[in-house]
């Protein structure tokens, strides 16, 4: 069946509600709107409303109750609507959901998970199309997963739904519509996909290509667009930003020996600028060539559609780079 | 009202536990035995007793930063209270987290933020949890007038009424927000219960240093959001005798007002004077009483100095467990 990556997050909520009668969702307009996406409607009407809640425009109170809930023995799936809203309760996100197990003891379980509706979306603006996974993987605590399609988005919610870690979950706005074909029964039977494993998108020899979200398809196009002229382009989807599944992307480098990463957001201080860091200081001698970082221009997302399209990356600038680093 | 002697004589018991906990805490900070810093809640004890006189099995608390004493009132062992205190692997949180994060999940004890009024949110998911369970039980919400301005505590109000959860907030007006007095932070005179009208709450403002009013009044507002009316708001008005943490020499504050205090509004003499005068209590039981844990807190303390300390091999110990 052809699937959408909306319909996939709609699904694993749904599976996982009617699994656990513990698993509850809320959020600005997820009840009878069915979130400003389409993502939560008829949930309502099949969970009722204990567990499918509207709050009010909250957010800093709407991630302490999570957490609350969450300890307390309810298994909370929040959504904060647009990521750019995640910094509204950036002190309870970085402080409180990352930091309280540690701070408190073990006994403090927090099975929740925090999505958001992350990047561009075709004029949204400077304050709707940001990705904010590098300003909190600053918070150890945390796990920090974005899917790049349909399949891995309902595997991976699911996962985070069943972990008693608390999750942040990022989901690429311009991916909601794209479809992915999935056989029926492979999609409809409740697989999930362990969270810290990383993806072998497509398998090559000449470069590790670490791409994250919404760049993972327009990785895959330039690499068919590079296969052309004979560039043979590993692609790897981290997955889970945090924490990192080394494994599997150091051993891509050491097969390559070139590595490159392409995100959707700026580029100072972004998830190119910690891997690339990592990949000096832990596989110096393994690289052949500098580690390109392929991410948006630094300036806020313009509202002018083709000034946001120009600020981030696209498969023909990233073939320009990977062509620029053999 | 008519009060069973043995309630009476329980309320005192943690009400002197409390003080004697805070004393303590105050006497091995001047040893240097803390690695942190203490922020002393002496003068307060009787709002926090009185108000969590009305509790039961199953509730919620979120306490503040101080009076700290109260964390094992509600069932923290002396042991781990004082070992999280001197940081050491027989605390709470195997001194991760320190005198901001005592106390246990299994006694009802929700966490702390240490960037005060971040947690508000987290008494109303517990609410929420209460509430999704059909319990009649109450999640407590302790904070003071400086953190009473603090947006996520109004937020915390909002979705708690939105939601008609089981929050009782309790705004512990010590009036003073580190140096800066409540009179500049709050245009009105209670930052708690003055407030609570705008998220549709009931509220009593009450005197929290005499503890069976602060009973009276936390009996009538929890008998209401047991009963599932949704959040309300306590305000107790009390006075922090000592400085924000140690060593502050208050110079933004009449010392004279501060010994009036003490000398008058002393929550624990107060009842102590009515107990004895009604033949609740005798002088001999209170020394007793007091000397008694005063010995168990002198152990504890002696456990704690000698108990080992987290080694860097397990410092990553309770991250992604």
């Amino acid at each position: 069946m052809k699937v959408t990556y909306a319909k996939a997050i709609g699904d694993a909520l749904k599976e996982e509600m009617r699994r656990d009668e513990k698993v509850l969702i809320f959020g600005e307009d997820v009840a009878e709107f069915g979130n400003i996406f389409g993502i939560t409607r008829g949930m309502l009407e099949e969970f009722g409303a204990a567990r499918v809640r509207n709050t009010p425009i909250a957010e800093t109170a709407m991630v302490g109750a999570a957490i609350g809930a969450a300890e307390t023995g309810l298994r909370p799936v929040l959504e904060l609507m647009y990521s750019d809203f995640a910094l509204v309760p950036f002190t309870e996100i970085f402080h409180c959901v990352a930091k309280w197990r540690y701070m408190h003891g073990p006994a403090y379980r927090l099975p929740l998970v925090i999505r958001n509706a992350s990047g561009s979306s075709n004029g949204a603006g400077p304050e709707h199309s940001n990705c904010v996974e590098s300003l909190f993987m600053h918070a150890p605590g945390l796990t920090i997963v974005t899917p790049s399609c349909p399949y891995d988005a309902k595997g991976l919610l699911k996962a985070a739904i069943r972990s008693d870690n608390p999750v942040l979950f990022c989901e690429p706005k311009l991916l909601y519509q794209t479809k992915q074909e999935i056989p029926d029964d492979v999609y409809n039977s409740d697989y999930v996909i362990p969270l810290g494993l990383a993806d072998v998108k497509r398998e090559g020899t000449d470069v590790t290509l670490i791409a994250v979200g919404l760049m993972v398809p327009r990785a895959l196009a330039a690499a068919e667009e590079l296969a052309k002229d004979g560039i043979s382009v590993e692609v790897i989807d981290p997955r889970t930003l945090a924490p990192l599944d080394k494994d599997t992307i150091y051993n891509s480098i050491r097969k390559t020996h070139r590595a490159a990463i392409v995100e959707e957001s700026n580029k100072t201080a972004g998830i190119g600028a910690e891997l690339a860091a990592l990949f000096q200081e832990e596989l110096y001698d393994e690289l052949d060539g500098p580690i390109a970082r392929i991410a948006a221009l630094d300036v806020p997302v313009a509202y002018n559609i083709a000034m946001e399209h120009y600020s981030i990356p696209d498969a023909a600038k990233i073939c320009t780079v990977i062509r620029g680093m053999l | 009202m008519h009060y069973e002697k043995d309630f009476l004589r329980q309320l005192h018991s943690e009400l002197l536990k409390a003080r004697m906990l805070e004393q303590k805490m105050v006497e091995i900070y001047a040893q240097g035995i803390v690695p942190g810093h203490i922020h002393s809640g002496m003068g307060q004890e009787a709002s926090y007793v009185g108000v969590l006189a009305t509790r039961k099995p199953g509730d919620y608390f979120k306490l503040g930063h101080r009076p700290l004493g109260i964390f094992h009132i509600l069932g923290e062992p002396l042991d781990a209270f004082f070992g999280e205190l001197l940081a050491k692997t027989t605390g709470n949180a195997g001194g991760r987290g320190g005198a901001n994060h005592l106390g246990r999940f299994e006694d009802g004890v929700v966490g702390f933020s240490g960037t005060l009024g971040a947690d508000a949110g987290v008494s109303v998911g517990a609410a929420l949890t209460i509430a999704a369970e059909k319990r009649d039980n109450v999640s407590y919400f302790f904070y003071g007038d400086g953190t009473a301005s603090r947006g996520p505590v109004h937020e915390a109000m909002c979705l708690a009424s939105a939601w008609k959860l089981p929050v009782l907030f309790i705004c512990d007006d010590n009036q003073f927000a580190i140096s800066t007095p409540r009179q500049f932070s709050s245009a009105i005179e209670n930052p708690g219960a003055g407030r609570a009208a705008g998220y549709g709450m009931p509220s009593k403002v009450v005197d929290g240093t005499d503890i069976l009013a602060v009973y009276e009044a936390a009996r009538e507002l929890t008998k209401y959001i047991r009963e599932g009316n949704g959040p309300a708001v306590i305000e107790c008005k009390d006075y922090r005798w000592r400085g924000h943490f140690e060593g502050d020499q208050c110079p933004y504050r009449d010392a004279e007002v501060t010994e009036k205090y003490m000398a008058e509004k002393d929550g624990l003499k107060l009842f102590e004077a009515k107990l004895l005068a009604d033949g609740v209590l005798t002088e001999a039981g209170i020394a007793e009483l007091t000397e008694s844990f005063e010995r168990e807190m002198s152990a504890a303390v002696e456990n704690a100095v000698a108990a080992p300390e987290m080694k860097p091999e397990e410092i990553f110990d309770n991250l992604y467990v």
